[in-house]
């Protein structure tokens, strides 16, 4: 060993940099995100809870936190199955055309929502592509809580397909092998082995797909109507509370919503050991 | 140790006798390419009821190929898979009732160690008190009831591959395939597995089917042994046969250290160097004037400082002592053979050589010595030794 020089960055064996770097790090997030986060709940909670309450419980309030949970919901559930059945069919098959495939179904990512709701309308719309035929037979889903499912269901597409795909990809075939000369079918395979294999992605996959949905707001307001009562979700109440100089109304969904992706994004950490287990 | 050696060889006898077992595996022709590349060639071979084939080849080799096809996990081009008389060339890897060991042993890792095992007999929907008693039964078998309800992540390679043959034995397969099944594991676990599982299979009596890489494992395993080389079998045959009598350049050198040596057949005696050796060849198969290679190992190799040799040794030719190293149980010398002419008692010049351009190659024997004989006599570098063999193979020269 040759002799310890001592340096400005150690400082008889204590890194100054760690605390320095540490410190940096939380204090460039203040105002980016922790501020604005803690402003909600002091602003919401600053005239009482009483206050609060009376605002969360008003019926057009719990109607669009339901209408949010709902639609969502069933977004998830669509996306989940499709995301599962799109990444064992890309995974599993090579084909003309797959990478075009891929890029598709990644694509409503990088697409703008007020995009994806206008594109939505020009299709479904009473003038639309499609709409235009439907809607003198009395076929309207523009404007109704089916819209609002489309329009995540839009938004969210890739998000369940992007984690599942990856654990597909790295899963030994040898395992699906094993099954197959061990005399299982096809389906028991699936179902006793590859889907086992896959519930961690899958749960991790509903949840992004379910907060992405549920804070879901340029597409929505675009193809709902934005109907209080009918079809008004809760970013859209937000939204409107708010230009209606409502603050306090406002206030109490959006700490709902925090809250709520706090209570997501926590499960998704502290749950993957869980998630993962082997 | 010896006592093991005499019922291994008694089991040898047996296999090879005139009421063999029935044959339960048959591979008939089979050749496969995949696109443009051929894989296999015209592949046939038999297992017998209750033998150990090991399949041995270099990596790239095609071994694998013909265990993936006896499985049904990939399609010959042309050629059948025979299982019990039954042609299931056509038939479904999950049809066929082969028992696969995977090289990762492709335990499902959600399932404990029972129900990994249990996993054929449930997919048959067998009932769940005839499915407990075979998992129990399984599991004393292959000793691991204390870990039964553990999952694979949890085991050691040894016990996870326990887990693996037990979880195919449960259906009782036709065939059990073993993919290169000690390749992930150090060498230690390796021999000490090989012998358990060995005692193992003999116990079941399943026909078994072995890829390897490894000779030692190779030999130690077979009851035969296929020696598979780009796609051909290049030899079969008992180890002793294969190791002894390799009938290819490829399989001599492929079962360890061989030395090749060039030479002419002469009525009865094989000529190369300068040295005419006594040798009892087919006359049907080879002629006098024919080129030949002689193959023999290194320690069919003597060494000795004088020429007096005793019966049974045939003097090859005088060599320099180029190299020895200890190799523990033994002691390894490389010698370079003397240019022939030089010192030929004779005085003519041996037959091939006139008819060739000088041989230049490294005219080097590899020769192994035991421990006892090493310290009897020891030789070093530039010592002057007389070579002998004992015993060596011929094969036809390409």
């Amino acid at each position: 060993m040759s002799t310890v020089v001592p340096t400005m960055r150690h400082v008889r064996g204590f890194d100054v940099v760690r605390p320095l770097s540490i410190g940096m790090l939380v204090f460039m997030m203040m105002p980016l995100v922790f501020l604005p986060l803690a402003s909600i709940f002091i602003f919401g909670t600053s005239n009482g809870l009483d206050k609060f309450w009376a605002a969360l419980m008003a019926p057009e309030a719990i109607f669009a936190l339901k209408l949010s949970m709902a639609t969502s919901f069933w977004a998830t559930v669509f996306n989940v199955l499709f995301g599962l059945f799109a990444a064992y069919v890309l995974s599993r098959y090579n084909f003309w055309g797959r990478n075009a495939l891929i890029v598709t179904i990644s694509l409503p990512t990088a697409i703008p929502t007020a995009v994806a709701g206008f594109a939505l309308l020009l299709l479904w719309g009473p003038y639309g592509t499609l709409g235009r035929f439907l809607t003198p037979h009395g076929f309207q889903i523009m404007f109704t809580a089916g819209a609002i499912i489309l329009a995540n269901i839009f938004v969210t597409f890739p998000l369940a397909f992007g984690v599942i795909k990856p654990v597909f990809d790295t899963m030994s075939r040898s395992l699906e092998e094993a099954s197959a000369t061990i005399g299982a079918t096809r389906w028991q395979t699936f179902w006793h082995v590859t889907l086992p294999s896959l519930r961690g992605a899958i749960v991790s996959g509903a949840l992004l797909t379910f907060a992405r949905a549920v804070g879901e707001f340029g597409s929505t307001i675009l193809v709902s109507g934005n109907l209080a009562g009918r079809t008004q979700t809760a970013p859209l109440y937000i939204f409107a509370k708010f230009n209606e100089g409502q603050i306090e109304a406002a206030n109490a969904i959006a700490i709902v919503l925090a809250l709520f992706s706090f209570l997501i994004f926590s499960v998704l950490f502290f749950a993957r050991d869980w998630l993962d287990v082997d | 140790m010896k006592a093991k050696q005499k019922l291994v060889d008694e089991q040898r006898m047996s296999t090879s006798s005139d009421n063999a077992p029935p044959i339960a595996t048959r591979v008939i022709g089979v050749s496969k390419r995949f696109g443009k590349t051929g894989v296999l060639e015209n592949i046939s071979l038999d297992v017998a009821e209750g033998e150990i084939l090991v399949l041995l080849g270099a990596s790239g080799s095609g071994k694998t190929t013909i265990l993936r096809i006896i499985a049904g996990l990939e399609q010959p081009n042309t050629g059948k898979i025979i299982l019990h008389g039954r042609d299931v060339t056509e038939l479904p890897a999950r049809e066929r009732g082969v028992g696969v060991i995977f090289q990762s042993y492709a335990l499902f890792p959600k399932m404990t160690v029972e129900k990994n095992i249990g996993y054929g007999l449930r997919i048959r929907h067998r009932r769940r008190k005839e499915i407990r008693k075979t998992v129990n039964e399984l599991l004393s078998l292959v000793q691991l009831e204390e870990h039964r309800k553990k999952y694979p992540s949890q085991l050691s390679g040894g016990q996870q591959q326990r887990v693996a043959i037990a979880r195919t034995l449960a259906y009782k397969p036709e065939v059990l395939l073993f993919d290169e099944p000690f390749g992930a594991l150090d060498t230690q676990t390796r021999t000490h597995l090989r012998r358990e599982i060995r005692a193992l299979l003999r116990r079941v009596n399943v026909p078994s089917v072995f890829i390897t890489h490894d000779q030692e494992e190779a030999l130690e395993l077979g009851d035969r042994v296929a020696v598979v080389n780009k796609g051909h079998i290049e030899q079969i045959g008992t180890p002793y046969e294969i190791y002894n009598h390799p009938a290819t350049e490829y399989v001599a050198t492929f079962l360890g250290a061989a030395n090749i040596l060039e030479a002419v057949v002469q009525d009865g005696f094989v000529e190369t160097e300068c040295a005419k050796i006594p040798a009892e060849l087919d006359p049907n198969v080879y002629r006098t004037g024919d080129r030949i290679k002689i193959i023999f190992r290194p320690e069919d190799v003597l060494l000795s400082r004088t020429d007096f040799l005793k019966p049974g040794h045939f003097k090859l030719a005088p060599a320099r002592v180029e190299e020895v190293s200890f190799v523990g149980a033994y002691e390894r010398l490389r010698v370079r053979l003397e240019q022939p002419g030089e010192d030929c008692t004779n005085g003519e010049t041996p037959y091939y050589l006139t008819t060739e351009t000088p041989d230049r190659r490294p005219r080097s024997i590899i020769a192994t010595r035991p421990k006892p004989e090493a310290s009897a006599s020891s030789l070093k570098i530039g010592d002057r030794v007389i070579v002998a063999v004992t015993s060596f193979t011929v094969i036809r020269s390409s």
